[in-house]
């Protein structure tokens, strides 16, 4: 071989030997994974060498957190965490999905298919798959009131494959209130505008929707008021420090050619930073000035009552604070720049950049804003906004990994919301679209193919079989006679899915088992495409190794 | 004629205090002057962990009041650099303002070894690993077999438990003798078994500070270069929460000074220090930065084909010249050959260990940040201690802003300082300053050179500690008949020394003295000095900006236009893998060439200027320490902090109390 001749450390692994290894390496992620499917899964407890936990159920997390070190292992698990990535659910179905499908194919070529015949089928099945899944999805009409009970059922669906039951019920009101919360009609759904916050505290069903904002800071200063109502907010992107904007004002004077920089060489330079000085004390106060207007306007517009709130993304130092206090006004320093936007979306008014164009209109208002301290932890409510379009979702738990899981949950039920919204569709689950896929690939789809090909199309629709096979596994039944009982039921003309306690078919439709569209059509498209670049994969050549690391 | 700097400032100081009294409200003056510390990449984080135990050691020292008195007034402010908190519990704590970021290795815990991420400060009694409460199904725990923790940390976590059942008052009826774990076998096997940095660590962390790169499936060596890290920091919300606990940290800080960097730049952690440091400039805009690029020579000393030279070259080139981008003032550190180079005289050294070679750097690093942590001292109250403090930014000002602009800047260390009166010696602190910083040029005449120096713990040849004075006035002799002068020399003394800690590895050789004082006649035996010899050593530090540097530059310029710029060069390909646009290209040759001809320029003009430039700047000297000093109002602040770190200490300082015991001996 030539390479060897080139590089006589690189190592070459042959035809059938490249093969097998990809399939092993398939199947043994497959394997890792297929525990974690569905609402009978086991959850997995990762325990690192110093104690720390993590846990999870998701299979976008155990493949992060796992140190995958097979190269086709490492292809196939990227294509997971971009499946999470584009449609955030889905990550497990995939891995399986690859696998099962290297699985039909090794059966094939050990009996002298070729993969290139065998490719042919997938990309022909591929297609009519997806053809069926434009027939058979359940189109959802959104409008301006969107159907809230489909968006639970999929929500439930969701969170219950993640999280023990009455809590997923309980979540699932949560993240539906906080997407239709933050969805505006004729633009996008911007999930950042739900912040999901938590606190180590309590327990997981203290976990609740937020209508405003929970920001994990609180003001700098003793004297500010810990609980205010009927307040108006000004969200600002001003520097409140005295000092640094005394350096900056510094720098940009006129100095010598060697002496720049602030240090004064004579004495002309000292005045003229005095004089810089005192103007920059006039600027602090003018800002301070402004803000006490907008306030005092405010005040005679809507009576004595009112409590003025500002919010700043850059700092505010302790003599900033002291005046800020003194003026009786709460102001927290370095809020999140994300909480720049959601501020405004859930308060109204607008964020400002400098404060010398001040109007009241720039001002949101929340009805209420009090702190809430946890040893150094501090948090600021801003609560009872008038029609907001941003919230959070205050996740609670009595240690870390609890929140973690939670947070992980809670991110996949709002990503499954919002793929409905965006959908307009959803799909039958508990297995019925696999099982009524694949009997319309070997009952219809088979026959229009001509040649080997139909093996090809026959072993995809085997391998889609994978879903509820695993589901049913996972909850211990049968695997055999579930899918004999799911493909009899189909035959017959009734989708159904599989029901998990008793290993009976049930219409997911009366159970309110739906998937997202958007997630089933990814998988559908990305799986075949990582098994045949995988299959058709002749020679395996590693060369660097020997040459990157030195004796 | 270099001017001296210090607490004497005179007439224009007091002026300017009135001045500021005038106008400042006196509680303004109290405003904290915090330093976010940013660690990042695996050789970042071993000088970090050295760092921060010195940091501990001398907190330790300075609580225990059965000390040399040296410790006790160490007249460093530590609130610069760590914060006090509170636990859910209500406890006290004090940890470092420090974000670190690590290559995580889940489940094998990756680079942290025995430590948890979390710490242990801010943890609740840990429940039970049967507990999962959100899942009624099945559970399947996969544990990998917990990491031991080694001797040294065994023996800290037994004197925390110690000193918490004394606090509690029951004895636990187990004196020093009847120790299990002595000293000599930690100290060997620190020397022999270092994996990781946690594992000679004596700091307690705070939950905030500890990140770990996860999910980037590769192994850790095979993170080597930049294109490799491109993506590391902007996938999967790696940088925003990154940038999230750094925001918890600025968040709390009154003042902001700067951040300080250590990034090993040494493969792709170099890129995620890039793109933290272009998010850092985005959002504290006029927050300087400092920024030390750091690498192993072990990182340096592998051979490699044509190709991997290519690979490399390009590498550093482009790491460079985005970190230095970023940064108000980059310092890189790191020798291919520490072992053999003349910095390490007076040490043995084995090139191999991060834990030795880090150790170095840390001392340096230590010495090197010492002017803007030093309490500043008013003009009435001249201190004994310490002189020269200076606020982060006007000491970034004074070795960048200088009339060349020049933000690329040489660490050189005595390790230990020699002693410093005596004719014969004069030379010697000169000779012995060694650039620790690659690439360097010597024998530079550099009239146009910026310096800071550092002395502390100095001692005078009969072995006894010499006074501030002393050693001003031995560095203006010495620069006095020096023969090249650098135009401007900042000087910051302290008299205390670098205490070495337990954990400090054996590297000295048998001419270090107890307190690091350079013998005429080597010890007998051949094996290296460590902590249980050398009790603490004198330290000499300069930063120096100047056209030595010239070398460095110009082969990462040329590297860049040979294997990226020139037509049908040999890394472009390799340059656009990176995500570097042609333009992108371009403009980076030409900041790099900025940078050097801005150098090369001014060696050339120098004499002509040097006249004028010297009387400017005796009077900018002055204006330096006024500066500095009007910060004083700071110290009532601290204190009250003092006493919380007295509680910290308690825990920590009990080495160091053991320590002190050894040296009686």
């Amino acid at each position: 071989m030539s390479l060897r001749v080139l590089n006589p450390n690189a190592e070459v692994l042959n035809k059938s030997a490249a093969l097998h290894m990809n399939i092993n390496a398939a199947k043994g992620l497959q394997d890792v994974l297929k525990t974690n499917l569905g609402p009978k899964g086991t959850i997995k407890m990762l325990v690192g060498g110093a104690g720390d936990i993590k846990l999870t159920k998701d299979g976008n997390t155990l493949l992060k957190e796992m140190q995958i070190q097979n190269p086709t292992a490492i292809m196939i698990a990227r294509t997971a965490v971009a499946q999470d990535d584009i449609s955030g659910d889905g990550t497990t179905s995939t891995v399986i999905f690859i696998g099962e499908l290297m699985k039909q194919s090794e059966r094939c070529i050990d009996e002298g298919m070729h993969p290139r015949v065998l490719v042919d089928g997938f990309e022909i099945a591929k297609r009519a798959t997806l053809q069926f899944l434009e027939k058979f999805k359940t189109p959802v009409v959104m409008g301006d009131e969107p159907d809230k009970e489909i968006l639970k059922m999929v929500a439930r669906t969701t969170l219950r494959t993640k999280l023990y039951e009455s809590l997923a019920d309980q979540l699932t009101d949560i993240v539906v209130n906080a997407v239709l919360c933050i969805r505006k009609p004729e633009e996008a759904i911007d999930l950042f505008m739900v912040e999901l916050m938590h606190m180590r505290h309590k327990f997981d069903v203290d976990t609740r929707l937020v209508e405003g904002l929970v920001l994990d800071h609180g003001s700098r200063h003793p004297d500010m008021k810990r609980r205010a109502e009927n307040c108006y907010i000004l969200t600002c992107n001003v520097s409140l420090e005295y000092e640094k904007s005394i350096l900056k004002l510094m720098t940009l004077l006129p100095a010598s050619e060697v002496n720049a920089g602030f240090f004064y060489s004579n004495a002309e330079q000292r005045e003229a930073m005095v004089a810089a000085e005192r103007r920059q004390h006039a600027v602090l106060y003018s800002v301070f000035g402004n803000i006490k207007y907008a306030l005092d306007h405010v005040q005679v517009c809507s009576g004595n009552d009112n409590n003025f709130v500002v919010i700043n993304q850059k700092g505010i130092d302790p003599p900033s604070l002291d005046l800020l206090a003194r003026a009786g006004i709460i102001a927290l320093r370095r809020a999140k720049r994300r909480n720049m936007e959601r501020l405004v979306l859930a308060c109204g008014g607008e964020a400002v950049n400098s404060v010398d164009d001040l109007t009241p209109g720039c001002l949101g208002w929340a009805g209420l804003v009090y702190e809430h301290v946890l040893g150094e932890e501090k948090y600021t409510f801003v609560e009872n906004v008038k029609n907001p379009h941003s919230c959070t979702i205050l996740i609670k738990g009595p240690n870390d990994h609890t929140i973690a899981q939670i947070k992980d949950a809670v991110r996949d039920g709002l990503r499954a919301v919002k793929n409905t919204i965006e959908d307009e569709a959803v799909v039958l689950g508990a297995g019925a679209f696999e099982v009524a896929a694949r009997q319309y690939l070997v009952n219809e789809v088979k026959k229009t193919v001509e040649g080997r090909a139909q093996l090809g199309v026959e072993a995809f629709a085997d391998a889609l079989l994978v879903v509820p096979k695993t589901l049913a596994e996972n909850a211990g039944l049968d695997t055999q006679d579930v899918i004999i009982a799911l493909k009899g039921e189909h035959d017959r003309g009734n989708i159904v899915g599989l029901n998990q306690h008793s290993g009976d078919p049930i219409d997911p439709l009366m159970e309110g088992i739906f998937d997202n569209y958007s997630v089933k059509r990814q998988i559908i498209n990305s799986g075949p495409v990582i098994a045949s670049q995988l299959l058709l994969v002749d020679e395996v050549i590693r060369a660097g190794r020997n040459m990157r690391k030195p004796t | 004629m270099v001017k001296k700097i210090g607490g004497d400032g005179g007439d224009e100081l007091i002026v300017d205090e009135e001045r500021r009294i005038t106008l400042v409200p006196v509680y303004w003056l109290a405003a904290m002057r915090e330093i976010v510390t940013v660690q990042v990449g695996g050789f970042a984080n071993f000088i970090g962990s050295h760092f921060w135990n010195f940091q501990d050691e001398l907190l330790g020292l300075a609580s225990d009041p059965n000390n040399d008195p040296v410790f006790r007034n160490q007249c460093l402010n530590m609130d610069v650099l760590y914060r006090t908190g509170e636990t859910q519990q209500g406890v006290l704590t004090y940890t470092p303002r420090l974000v670190s970021v690590g290559f995580q290795v889940f489940p094998i815990a990756g680079s942290l070894g025995s430590m948890s991420s979390r710490g242990v400060l801010y943890n609740e009694s840990s429940p039970g690993p049967s507990d999962v409460v959100t899942w009624s199904g099945s559970v399947s725990t996969h544990a990998s077999a917990p990491r031991k923790k080694n001797l040294f940390l065994q023996r800290l976590y037994e004197e925390e438990q110690e000193s918490f059942s004394m606090i509690n008052g029951t004895s636990s009826g187990k004196s020093d003798s009847q120790r299990e774990i002595q000293d000599k076998d930690i100290v060997e096997l620190l020397d022999n078994h270092v994996e990781f940095w946690t594992d000679f660590s004596k700091v307690h962390y705070h939950p905030q500070s500890l990140y770990e790169l996860g999910g980037l499936w590769m192994d850790p060596q095979d993170f080597d270069n930049y294109g490799i890290g491109k993506d590391a920091f902007s996938e999967g919300f790696r940088g925003e929460e990154i940038c999230e606990r750094l925001r918890f940290f600025v968040e709390e800080s009154d003042h902001i000074q700067g951040f300080q960097f250590v990034v090993d730049d040494s493969g792709g952690f170099s890129a995620v220090a890039a793109d933290l440091l272009e998010n850092i400039a985005d959002e504290y805009a006029n927050t300087p930065v400092l920024l030390f690029s750091v690498r192993s020579p072990s990182s340096q000393m592998n051979l490699r084909s044509r190709k991997q030279t290519i690979f490399r070259e390009l590498h550093d080139t482009v790491s460079f010249s985005r970190l230095a981008s970023f940064s108000k003032l980059i310092v890189p550190v790191g020798l291919p050959f520490l072992s053999e180079s003349k910095a390490s005289t007076f040490l043995r050294i084995e090139n191999e260990k991060p834990y030795h070679c880090s150790a170095v750097y840390a001392a340096a690093l230590h010495s090197a940040t010492l002017p803007y942590r030093m309490e500043p001292v008013g003009p009435t109250a001249d201190s004994f201690d310490v002189s020269g403090a200076v606020d982060f930014n006007g000491f970034v000002q004074m070795l960048a802003g200088q009339a060349r602009q020049n933000t690329v800047v040489i660490l050189d260390a005595a390790m230990p300082a020699p002693a410093l009166n005596g004719k014969q010696h004069e030379q010697s602190l000169l000779g012995n300053l060694q650039p620790l910083t690659p690439e360097v040029s010597e024998d530079v005449e550099d009239l146009q050179a910026v310096e800071s120096m550092i002395i502390h713990g100095a001692l005078r040849s009969d072995g006894q500690r010499a006074s501030i004075f002393e050693v001003k006035e031995t560095v203006n002799a010495i620069y006095g008949h020096a023969i090249t002068r650098p135009v401007f020399c900042h000087l910051s003394v302290a008299r205390c020394p670098l205490p070495i800690p337990l954990p400090y590895p054996s590297i000295f050789g048998n001419l270090v003295g107890q307190y690091g004082e350079l013998l005429n006649s080597p010890f007998v035996g051949s094996s290296p000095r460590g902590s249980l010899e050398v009790h603490s050593i004198p330290m000499a530090v300069r930063l120096r900006s100047s056209s030595a540097i010239l070398p460095f530059l110009e082969n990462r310029l040329g590297n860049l236009r040979r294997y990226g710029l020139q037509r049908g060069a040999l890394g472009a390909e390799l340059l656009r893998n990176w995500g570097f646009a042609d333009d992108e290209l371009y403009d980076m040759g030409e900041m790099l060439s900025k940078m050097a001809h801005r150098l090369s320029a001014h060696e050339l003009s120098a004499h002509g200027l040097s006249a004028h430039g010297l009387s400017a700047h005796g009077s900018s000297a002055h204006g330096l320490s006024a500066h500095g000093s009007s910060a004083h109002g700071l110290s009532a602040h601290g204190s009250s902090a003092n006493g919380l770190s007295a509680h910290g200490s308690s825990v920590h300082g009990i080495s160091a109390h053991r320590k002190s015991a050894h040296g009686a001996n």
